[in-house]
């Protein structure tokens, strides 16, 4: 096994992977940005080192100063965790000529991957089923996207090749609104991966985001570890996710798992990686993308299975081989997981930065929080909003969405606004309990306002609360110090004191 | 002591009558309210029910954290509620609107320019923070009076970024 293992990210996935590395006996090394010196990952690690400046560029994404420090602290592997460097082709490859293990895919099927555009053909040529969109050479200029669009037809998505996250990619409804959403999802996807290349996409309507979790080591063998349904998004950022889906049954969870296994095949893949699908009204699926990294929401799969993906991660990277096959997979109740956001529902959901002055955690039977703050860690502009991620596991998902209620009262965190409110008024939410949504249903069908009732009926006690706490306050400002009790000074007291003790 | 505690726009009268008893809306309650180990988080049993919250000073309001819920709670005796009314507070519907930076940030674009008429709901500047682009919006109707930024420029927070007429 590895003997030390650098962690090149931040956050709950960083103490994530820590976590990992300690239950297989494997010492760790943190890196670190000057915002990032008081992080969790930074405590828990063995080792730490200070990456640079507190931007991204300057710190995480460094991958020449990450390398050093892995030679320079002996690490024999590196763990990208997710974002950053983890889909880099070209940081799996120097790892590579450093002798030094990558966590991960080999760059080749992370190119093949990585590339939307050539990722959508090598798995077309391998029978996977793809969404109707741009064919051929990625990097097409404007003038040829805007005549390929009415042959795709309206409304189709603009995808940033490079993508991931919903980054530099934008909704058309019309030729007419083309143009400057082209430009505006180029200068995102540039400033998001540093490569502005754009394709189309159809838009399917009322779809489901369904992926799968696959593991294949370097042996030849490919499992998946069944689905995640990811359909509750906002403007293309996942916010909750379930396993199993509610829309799945046995056939099609086999069937989509086969093909998964396919397009993982198609490309030679090793290591664990999620295959996304669209699944439409009549269900029909087709390929969306590969991550060909671990995912945020793995946890609601390591619950259904009870596999840990990142310690099968570590050990399929040392060229062990997967320690389970296909038919050991067994699917155990239902897990769902919220993201926890430093952001505002109240308020078009702006990010909310600021000290995390209390938080209390939920815990109790079912309930686990992944995360990398605690109370007095300062929110920053620099880094994703996320602060953690609130999991749930119950037999049923009736059960796990009750316990999902339950832990997110729980949950305090004081300084910065959350989107807790947010989960609270979905768990409540009629068309989410009957599992009737899909990847539209947050922007076009979902309001704060639908379990309002609940906020309502407690006014009366905030409002209590408030005023209790404001009297109590004035009334410590505004206190007199009451006259000395005694008849004389302090200080002639003292002396009366003295003379009758001596 | 009275106080005029708003929510949401909704008034609610509070009168601390003793250290045991509080009327809200003319309703009397039962109260034992303690502050938890020096926090500032308080358990309130009202009338045998049992609330635990946080409650601290915002920027212009108490925030009251109760059961995962944020609500922002104005609290004014009578005496400061009428100055706030002769002094003509409240939403300021006309005059000029100063949009500040709610987080620090690089401004992206700015999609209106000085002088031009906007409607309530149009977007006035694109910021990015926290990875995400972020469209700062117009809370009404009016003219594009300054504008004290650029596209590419750093922004910290609560730094004032246009004006609205």
């Amino acid at each position: 096994m590895f003997k030390k293992v650098l962690v090149a990210n931040r956050g709950e996935i960083a103490v994530r992977i820590i976590r990992a590395c300690r239950e297989l006996g494997i010492e760790t090394v943190a890196v670190y940005s000057e915002a990032d010196r008081h992080a969790l990952h930074v405590r828990y690690a063995d080792e730490a080192y200070l990456l640079g400046p507190a931007p991204s560029r300057e710190s995480y994404l460094r991958a020449d100063k990450i390398l050093d420090i892995a030679k320079k602290s002996g690490a024999d592997a590196i763990h990208p965790g997710y974002g950053f460097l983890a889909e880099r082709e070209d940081f799996s490859a120097a790892c590579e000529e450093n002798k030094i293990a990558f966590i991960g895919p080999k760059p080749s099927a992370i190119a093949a991957m990585g590339d939307k555009m050539t990722a959508r053909n090598t798995v077309a040529a391998a029978g996977v089923p793809v969404v109707p969109g741009t064919e051929g050479e990625a990097g097409l200029p404007d003038n040829e996207l805007l005549a390929i669009a009415p042959q795709i037809g309206f409304p189709l998505l603009i995808k940033a090749t490079a993508g991931g996250g919903g980054k530099g990619m934008r909704e058309v409804k019309s030729i007419e609104e083309m143009p400057a959403l082209l430009q505006s999802a180029r200068r995102e996807a540039e400033s998001a991966f540093g490569d502005g290349n754009v394709y189309l996409e159809k838009l399917v309507e009322g779809a489901r985001h369904i992926e799968i979790q696959i593991l294949a080591d370097s042996h030849g063998n490919v499992i998946h570890l069944g689905e995640r349904e990811c359909s509750l998004q906002r403007r293309h950022q996942k916010l909750l996710e379930e396993a199993p889906s509610s829309e799945l049954d046995e056939e099609l969870r086999n069937r989509m798992g086969t093909v998964a296994v396919k397009a993982a095949q198609a490309v030679n893949y090793v290591n664990a990686g999620t295959i996304e699908f669209l699944l439409d009204k009549d269900r029909n699926f087709y390929f969306l993308e590969m991550n060909t990294r671990l995912q945020v929401e793995h946890p609601v799969t390591e619950m259904v299975t009870g596999i840990d993906i990142v310690k099968e991660q570590i050990r399929i990277a040392r060229g062990r081989a997967l320690t389970y096959k296909q038919e050991d997979v067994k699917f155990n109740g239902h897990a769902i997981e919220c993201r926890i956001n430093a952001e505002d529902p109240y308020n078009g959901f702006m990010p909310s930065t600021g000290r995390i002055t209390h938080s209390l955690l939920p815990t109790g039977p079912g309930v686990r929080v992944d995360t990398g703050v605690y109370p007095g860690f300062e929110i920053t502009p620099f880094y994703d909003p996320m602060i953690a991620k609130l999991i749930v596991w119950g037999e049923t998902r009736a059960q796990a969405i009750l316990r999902m209620r339950r832990a997110l009262e729980e949950y305090r965190i004081v300084g910065v606004r959350t989107n807790i409110p947010f989960h609270q008024t979905m768990m409540d939410s009629h068309r989410f309990m009957a599992g009737q949504y899909d990847t539209r249903f947050v922007e076009e069908r979902f309001s704060m306002e639908e379990a309002e009732e609940y906020r309502k009926n407690h006014e009366e006690v905030a409002a209590i609360l408030a005023t209790l706490v404001a009297h109590r306050t004035t009334e410590r400002s505004a206190q007199i110090v009451q006259r000395n009790e005694r008849d004389t000074s302090n200080w002639k007291w003292v002396g009366r004191w003295e003379r009758m003790h001596r | 002591m009275k106080y005029i505690t708003t929510i949401n726009d909704k008034e609610f009268l509070v009168e601390v009558l003793d250290d045991h008893h509080v009327s809200i809306n003319g309703k009397t309650y039962q109260v034992d309210f303690e502050a938890v180990s020096g926090q500032p988080v308080y358990s309130l049993i009202l009338d045998g029910k049992s609330h635990e919250a946080y409650v601290r000073e915002g920027d212009d309001a108490w925030q009251v954290l109760l059961r995962g819920r944020l609500y922002p709670a104005k609290v004014e005796d009578e005496r400061e509620k009428r100055l706030r009314v002769a002094a003509g507070g409240g939403v300021a519907e006309g005059g000029e609107y100063h949009l500040k930076a709610p987080m620090p940030g690089l401004v992206v674009a700015i999609p209106v320019e000085e002088g031009q008429e906007i409607k309530k709901g149009q977007v006035l500047l694109i910021l990015e923070s926290m990875k995400m682009q972020n469209e700062l919006k117009s809370p009404r109707d009016g003219v594009v009076n300054r504008i004290k930024v650029k596209a590419g420029e750093s922004v910290e927070q609560k730094q004032a970024l246009l004006s609205v007429h």
